[in-house]
């Protein structure tokens, strides 16, 4: 019941919003009502467009600095105070650049393929919590939403792949379909394991499960769902091409896998949808395992949820990072087994394991 | 199948050793020298730029002839009668007139065979390493101490004394 | 013409263009690639019949599933360049009898079958159906849910058993 009323308070509180800003600034009765709705449809993917690339700002400054100082160098310095500029200065460069179109490639694939991988990783944030009130559109089958709009990446690899009439373009697809498809399985029984533990598929729902001290987080609740959470972070690794899962863009054997043919702004694209996934699964991992936007004591609470989220969530983008400069690539034949042979027995035995903890223990 | 949990336990194990180690490595100073703001000290018998103290050069050719890569391009003129072109400041007397003294830095091989032979020790390499230019005619150091129109000049005068010389 | 009609017919107009597209292209990825635009116009579909669990299920099923099991059939064929694929029409007699008897029995299915209307409260019509099928596959369709499991598991280990090596 509890789940009800959530629902039906945070119930598209987005769109709210935007009639509020509709009707204070008097504008409300010139459209009709459904109109506000497809407005602010539209506003929401602007915005998460704009979290995204302010995100992916971030973390590629982020990244050089922490690949610098892992292999005790200083990253970029110059531009700006301590080179905190250089990916806007880099950005810039990419805005400006020419955009080229190879004479072999087929036109209209080419074209739509980015398209297609950046949407993906855009619309999942729709359903994300942000914070107790923060919720785009508070999806009944929220983790359900969330596999599923990840799945059509696939079909825009390959689109990239195959359109950029290039051997490695085709390869690093190939590869990348071949891997996310594998690691799909242990990712969706990893997340299993903690829907069975929330009894819930809304994403909201599930945070809310998990109030009350980090102890009630599904993390900490069993040791299946203990195991489940490493599972899932390792294989959503694979899943949006890190480290040390990145042989679909192995820069040693494929140039760059399937962006090889893109330049410019259609390849910041691909770009922004890497580090939007990168964003993306850190926020599911949160969401499903770490408490989402709850206090880790509940004598925290009054510092808002919104700032334990951000916490969260850029703790495991750092510890992605992290491992990005720690870990050497795995080989095609290694990767597959850790997928088939571990992580997937391993999660079916957390499936099973904490099915019986909720069903007698619990 | 014991094989298989001893190799998910070493994988697991090494895997934290590597992220302790890089997590260590985070926190330590970096070596990087900030190049163009701050510079290392160079050794005092690098060799870099060559620098030709043409005021003590007295023209003998033993540099040019040393050199393996002939980047070394001279051109020398007998001083006339009743011309002191002074001495070198090791006391030896200068003869010759050094119109041409160009040194391609482009094709020098930095092996400093040049210094070597130079009897005036006036051809020296000095720790200047950063003379990058956007021609490549830049890299052709000029060292002459004779001015154009006072070269022609003194081909014009070796001319006519070679001229007079064969009649 | 309200919002909901023009989002309903963006869906439809992807559904249907996407597959006309998929039988008339001369290309055979342009049309593998453009059924991926049909199914998904059919899961928006899905939405507007206020099943989003059926909606959520059929793109992972279909785009993350079938279509990737297509394409890469289609991009591991040899000479895949030189494959012509025919779109003229042969066989019209038959192909005639065949499109309008589909039609006419869709047709008939439509007009006699008894829709669930969900009801008019905006805020009821995007309830979740999630919680009652599994309830339902739980209790009262059992029997074909396990029958079906016991099927893939036997599909799952006939693959496994034709795909092994033959050395070991």
């Amino acid at each position: 019941m509890l789940q009800k009323e959530i629902q039906r308070e945070y119930y598209n509180k987005f769109v709210e919003l935007v009639v509020e800003i509709a009707k204070w600034l008097g504008m409300y009765n010139s459209l009709p009502a459904i109109w506000w709705f497809i407005i602010a449809s539209i506003v929401a993917a602007l915005f998460f467009f704009f979290i995204i690339a302010v995100f992916a700002l971030i973390a590629i400054y982020v990244e050089r600095k922490v690949s610098g100082h892992v292999q005790d160098r200083l990253g970029p310095m110059e531009t700006g105070w301590h080179g905190i500029l250089q990916t806007l200065a880099d950005t810039i460069k990419l805005f400006l650049k020419e955009d080229i179109i190879p004479a072999a490639v087929d036109r209209k694939l080419f074209i739509l393929a980015p398209v297609i991988v950046f949407m993906t990783s855009l619309a999942v944030f729709v359903v994300f919590p942000f914070s107790e009130k923060f919720v785009v559109t508070e999806l009944n089958i929220g983790i359900l939403y969330v596999v599923a709009i990840s799945t059509v990446v696939v079909p825009g690899i390959i689109m990239a792949g195959w359109s950029s009439n290039n051997k490695w373009s085709l390869f690093g697809a190939m590869r990348s379909a071949a891997q996310i498809v594998s690691y799909e399985i242990p990712v969706g029984l990893s997340i299993v394991c903690a829907v069975m533990a929330a009894g819930d598929l809304s994403m909201q729902g599930i945070v809310v499960k998990q109030a009350g001290g980090f102890w009630n987080w599904f993390i900490f609740s069993n040791p299946f769902t203990f195991v489940a959470f490493f599972i899932y972070f390792l294989a959503s690794l694979a899943e949006v091409n890190r480290m040390p899962f990145d042989i679909p863009e192995a820069e040693s054997e494929l140039v760059a896998g399937y962006m090889t043919e893109y330049s410019g702004i259609r390849w910041a694209f691909f770009f922004l949808a890497e580090y939007g996934n990168m964003l993306a699964v850190s926020i599911i991992a949160v969401t499903l395992f770490l408490g989402g936007w709850q206090a880790p004591f509940p004598a925290l609470e009054f510092i808002p949820g919104w700032l334990w989220f951000l916490c969260k969530t850029l703790f495991l983008v750092f510890v992605q990072i992290w491992m990005r400069w720690t870990l050497p690539r795995l080989r095609v034949d290694q990767l597959m087994y850790i997928c088939w042979k571990v992580l997937t027995p391993f999660a079916f035995v957390c499936i099973f394991g904490g099915g019986l903890w909720q069903v007698l223990i619990k | 199948m014991q094989r298989y949990f001893l190799n998910i336990y070493i994988g697991i194990k090494t895997i934290l050793i590597g992220m302790f180690i890089t997590l260590k490595h985070m926190f330590t100073k970096s070596v990087t020298v900030q190049y163009p703001h701050k510079k290392l000290d160079i050794p005092e018998r690098c060799r870099n730029l060559l620098l030709n103290k043409i005021e003590d050069c007295i023209g003998c050719y033993q540099c040019a002839r040393a050199c393996p890569v002939y980047c070394i391009t001279m051109e020398t003129i007998k001083a006339f009668e009743g011309e002191n072109l002074g001495l070198t400041s090791d006391g030896s007397k200068k003869r010759l007139w050094i119109p041409v003294f160009d040194i391609d830095m482009a094709k020098c091989c930095y092996c400093g065979l040049c210094t070597y032979p130079c009897p005036t020790k006036c051809l020296i390499m000095t720790d200047k390493y950063e003379y990058s230019t956007y021609k490549r005619d830049n890299l052709i150091f000029h060292f002459t101490n004779v001015d154009a129109v006072k070269a022609a000049e003194l081909r014009e005068k070796d001319h006519i004394r070679k001229m007079e010389k064969e009649k | 013409m309200s919002g909901f009609d023009i989002v309903f017919l963006f869906f439809a107009v992807i559904t249907i263009g996407s597959a006309a597209l998929v039988v008339f292209s001369k290309k055979i990825t342009h049309a593998a690639f453009a059924l991926m635009f049909s199914l998904f116009g059919v899961a928006g579909l899905y939405v507007f019949l206020s099943a989003d669990f059926l909606a959520a299920v059929q793109i992972i099923i279909y785009i993350g599933g079938i279509l990737v099991l297509l394409l890469f059939g289609v991009l591991l064929t040899v000479k895949i360049s030189s494959i012509t694929i025919t779109t003229q029409s042969t066989q019209r007699i038959w192909g005639a009898i065949a499109g309008t008897g589909l039609f006419i029995l869709v047709l008939t299915i439509i007009i006699r079958a008894d829709w669930f209307i969900p009801e008019k409260d905006p805020g009821d019509i995007y309830f979740t159906q999630s919680r009652q099928i599994g309830e339902r596959l739980m209790t009262e369709y059992l029997l074909p849910f396990e029958i079906a499991s016991v099927l893939l598991l036997a599909a799952l280990i006939g693959a496994m058993f034709m795909i092994r090596s033959e050395d070991k």
